[in-house]
């Protein structure tokens, strides 16, 4: 289950998945309030006030998208903290719904696609439908480079 | 389960559970999209919308009228959804975003800081 790097390659990857199977994919955004975070601050500041603890309003919402293909197993996963990714991402999956295919979704950022994407689209664009078994292996090989650049972004926020 | 609902309906009733949900600081929302294909005319699909509070530990009432108490009587599900024709997706989906960018106001602004330092950081690759 990988978490894209970019938003922009989960858009790609999740077209491209569209394209391999057009009848069944779902995708599932999930908007959600961590109240952990919240509940320690409130704690630890009412018990010992620290000036490291005081800090203003940490944002503690995330919003996830999920993009499914039962068919094959294959999820596409990105989680964003950003507010201004928000409006993208859903005019994203709308384009997705009406059918957009992965060239139209990349002019509409150019610039944000990273290496990883384009690798990606190499193996895809002469789609058989042989193929798509294929291009899912590829995408969980890609898949673990990204996990390890997603661990990289958690350890700086 | 409940009936499908309007796209004005839809929209509305996620207004309020994105607002709830940012009040309380907590609990999550979530959607999901579908294409419904149909395979007699095979035209391009219309899309079903769900959206919910993902509280699956309520109470509810099964298809057959049977009543599940669930793990946690004291809580309610939200749960609704709506069918998106084909020719009405491009709209839908630009007043869905903007109902999710306003609704979902817990999340980080636009950093100025950290834009500063992307921009020496570019510099720095420049030179």
């Amino acid at each position: 289950m990988p978490f894209l790097p970019t938003s922009q390659a989960f858009l790609e990857q999740s077209a491209q998945l569209l394209e391999a199977y057009p009848e069944n994919v779902r995708a599932l955004p999930n908007y959600t309030e961590r109240p952990t975070n919240v509940a320690k601050r409130q704690k630890s500041q009412s018990k010992r006030p620290s000036p490291q603890e005081s800090t203003p309003s940490v944002p503690i919402a995330s919003l996830t998208l999920k993009t499914y293909s039962p068919d094959s197993g294959i999820i596409l996963k990105y989680r964003t903290n950003k507010q201004q990714e928000v409006g993208r991402l859903m005019t994203g999956l709308g384009k997705l719904a009406a059918g957009a295919d992965v060239a139209s979704l990349g002019l509409s950022a150019p610039g944000l696609a990273g290496a990883d994407v384009e690798m990606a689209d190499a193996p895809e664009e002469g789609a058989a439908p042989a193929q798509p078994a294929k291009g899912g292996q590829q995408q969980q090989g890609q898949v673990q480079g990204g996990k390890g650049k997603k661990k990289g972004g958690k350890g700086k926020r | 389960m409940a009936p499908h609902i309007g796209t004005e309906e839809f929209f509305e009733a996620l207004t309020n559970l994105l607002s709830t949900t940012t009040q309380k600081a907590h609990g999550s929302v979530s959607l999901t999209q579908k294409p419904l294909v149909d395979p007699v005319t095979n035209g391009p699909p219309s899309i079903l919308i769900r959206a919910s509070d993902g509280n699956t530990s309520a109470p509810r009432v099964k298809k057959d009228g049977k009543i599940v108490k669930g793990s946690n009587p004291k809580v309610t599900r939200v749960k609704f959804s709506t069918v998106v024709p084909a020719d009405g997706i491009e709209a839908f989906y630009t007043r869905y975003a903007e109902v999710c960018k306003a609704g979902m106001t817990g999340m980080k602004k636009r950093d100025r800081k950290r834009k500063a330092k992307g921009k020496g950081g570019a510099k720095a690759a420049k030179a």
